[in-house]
């Protein structure tokens, strides 16, 4: 063979091998995964919970799919796979019921609650949820169908000042994450989050300013098992674990327990 | 006489490979979002959103066509014309981002010329913001595209005959007459390709746009950002949109195919 063909032999034995790998490493611890479909504002607190899980039930494989509640709704319409579904908004979890495979159990486990985040100098020196409609302010909000974009506009409505923030927004992100990484990098001079973004990653680069409890949204998680999950019995156990020991877990990332 | 064996076999399997290889590359996906469009609702296409999003589409993409090509042929120039060392490093530094991840690219335009980025805060004390500006689209899709004008243009550069500039030369024309009037005009086909293929990438450019330029209806919302936010609640207004960008791009093919899509 000469040198380029070895090389490119090489590189397809390669390409084949790791395919083979991957396959064979899921098969391997008895094959039983479970997806789990969560909403992006529990990406910190679901990692530490789903890998407790795995500790704790040998060969299984949490798979976790984070994302905007109403991207995973519609990937569970659209046939994705999912086991089991953590929403930041009952109003996704209905379509899935509605629209969907439904659900075979649905339980509420957390609460949040809202907060403005601005990078950690303020440059626009924002002090309260009521500046935000100052003039000027580079607005960062998640879309409208996003549920924290739904909330924060909510709140903003409350605080009277929902249409001057509104032409105060340079971009719509998909997810909360978005919002708290163009505040993080200082693109953006505020933004609409839960309290629970001020993640240790993110804590250096931001501030929050408490939003007042009349001016919040009380913001509620529901968690379903997935109405054609093959997985029953696992799911169950995960929502059961979340309800359990992953409420400490919850709590130390600073969501409230269920009421 | 009958031909060697194995010539007509090897056939065989180009053909089946190529055959699956359409199926499952173009037909499958093309027939897929073609079955799913709802077409008593192909009317939201004139609905406030889409248009948007086509305007700022057009918008961004031809504006980055235009900077691709006015910054892509000099450096093409220097490459094929010139000679120094570090030609090549300087060629694969430039056609990085065609292999670059988008969206690193879009992480990197902020480390550079977002508000608190090493040109950007100079900007920014100048009055001039690019992130979450229309322009700021406009330089994330040229930065994707850039490369493919490089590389159109050095080739082409490469083909035609130097010799007609070296003889304009003896006769004692300026290297920037040279340019002007025997390099560009002959150059003229594929400087148009070039910024057409500038074009064809700016308009499905997404990671670096929504990481630089964020996404917001009218100034930096393009078709594949309003397609990604659609279809997070809405996947019928998704599938209309894709028809859209769809038709958009099947165009520029149509409009390309004796240029050089028939060889």
């Amino acid at each position: 063979m000469s040198p380029r063909r070895t090389t490119t032999t090489a590189v397809l034995a390669g390409f084949l091998l790791s395919a083979c790998t991957t396959v064979g490493a899921r098969e391997q611890e008895g094959g039983r995964e479970l997806l789990v479909f969560a909403a992006a504002s529990l990406t910190e607190a679901f990692r530490e919970i789903g890998a407790e899980f795995e500790r704790q039930n040998k060969g299984v494989t949490v798979l976790l799919n984070f994302g905007p509640s109403d991207g995973l709704s519609t990937q569970i319409l659209e046939g994705a796979p999912a086991d089991v579904f953590a929403s930041a908004s009952d109003r996704w979890v209905d379509e899935i019921e509605a629209n969907g495979p439904g659900v075979q159990s649905r339980t509420d486990f957390a609460r949040n609650s809202l907060a403005v985040i601005v990078p950690a100098d303020n440059p626009a020196r924002i002090s309260s949820i009521t500046d935000l409609g100052a003039r000027g302010v580079k607005l960062v909000l998640a879309a409208p169908e996003v549920p924290v974009g739904e909330y924060s506009r909510r709140a903003l409505g409350k605080a009277g000042v929902l249409e001057p923030a509104e032409a105060n927004v340079v971009s719509n992100e998909q997810d909360v994450k978005g919002v708290v990484q163009k505040v993080m990098l200082g693109e953006a001079d505020a933004g609409i989050v839960y309290v629970t973004d001020e993640t240790p990653g993110v804590a250096p680069a931001v501030a929050l300013i408490d939003i007042p409890e009349h001016l919040n949204v009380a913001v509620t998680y529901p968690i379903a098992v997935v109405g054609d999950t093959d997985e029953s019995d696992l799911a169950s156990r995960f929502v059961d674990f979340v309800l359990s020991e992953g409420q400490a877990v919850l709590r130390r990332f600073g969501f409230l327990p269920p009421i | 006489m009958t031909p060697p064996r194995n010539r007509s076999d090897a056939p065989v399997a180009i053909l089946v490979v190529a055959a699956l290889g359409i199926a499952v590359l173009v037909v499958a996906p093309l027939a897929g979002l073609l079955a799913r469009v709802p077409w008593s609702g192909i009317g939201r296409l004139a609905e406030p959103e889409a248009r948007a999003a086509l305007i700022v589409s057009l918008e961004v993409s031809s504006g980055a066509a235009l900077l691709a090509v006015v910054v892509g042929f000099p450096i093409a120039w220097v490459l094929a014309r010139t000679t120094f060392v570090g030609r090549s490093v300087l060629r694969a530094l430039v056609l990085l981002p065609l292999v670059l991840p988008p969206v690193v690219g879009g992480v990197a335009l902020l480390t550079a010329f977002g508000r608190r980025g090493i040109v950007g805060r100079f900007l920014a004390s100048a009055g001039i913001t690019l992130p979450f500006t229309t322009a700021g689209a406009v330089l994330a899709a040229a930065f994707v595209s850039t490369p493919l004008v490089i590389l159109a243009i050095e080739s082409g550069l490469r083909s035609t005959d130097s010799r007609l500039e070296d003889a304009a030369a003896t006769m004692g024309a300026s290297r920037r007459y040279v340019i002007r009037r025997i390099t560009i005009p002959l150059l003229r086909p594929q400087l148009l390709a070039a910024a057409v293929l500038a074009w064809a990438r700016a308009l499905g450019e997404f990671g670096a746009t929504i990481t630089f330029a964020g996404n917001l209806r009218g100034r930096t919302q393009t078709l594949p950002l309003a397609v990604f936010e659609t279809l997070q609640s809405d996947p019928d207004g998704a599938v209309v949109l894709s028809v859209v960008l769809m038709i958009l791009s099947l165009g520029v093919l149509i409009a390309l195919r004796d240029r050089f899509l028939s060889r």
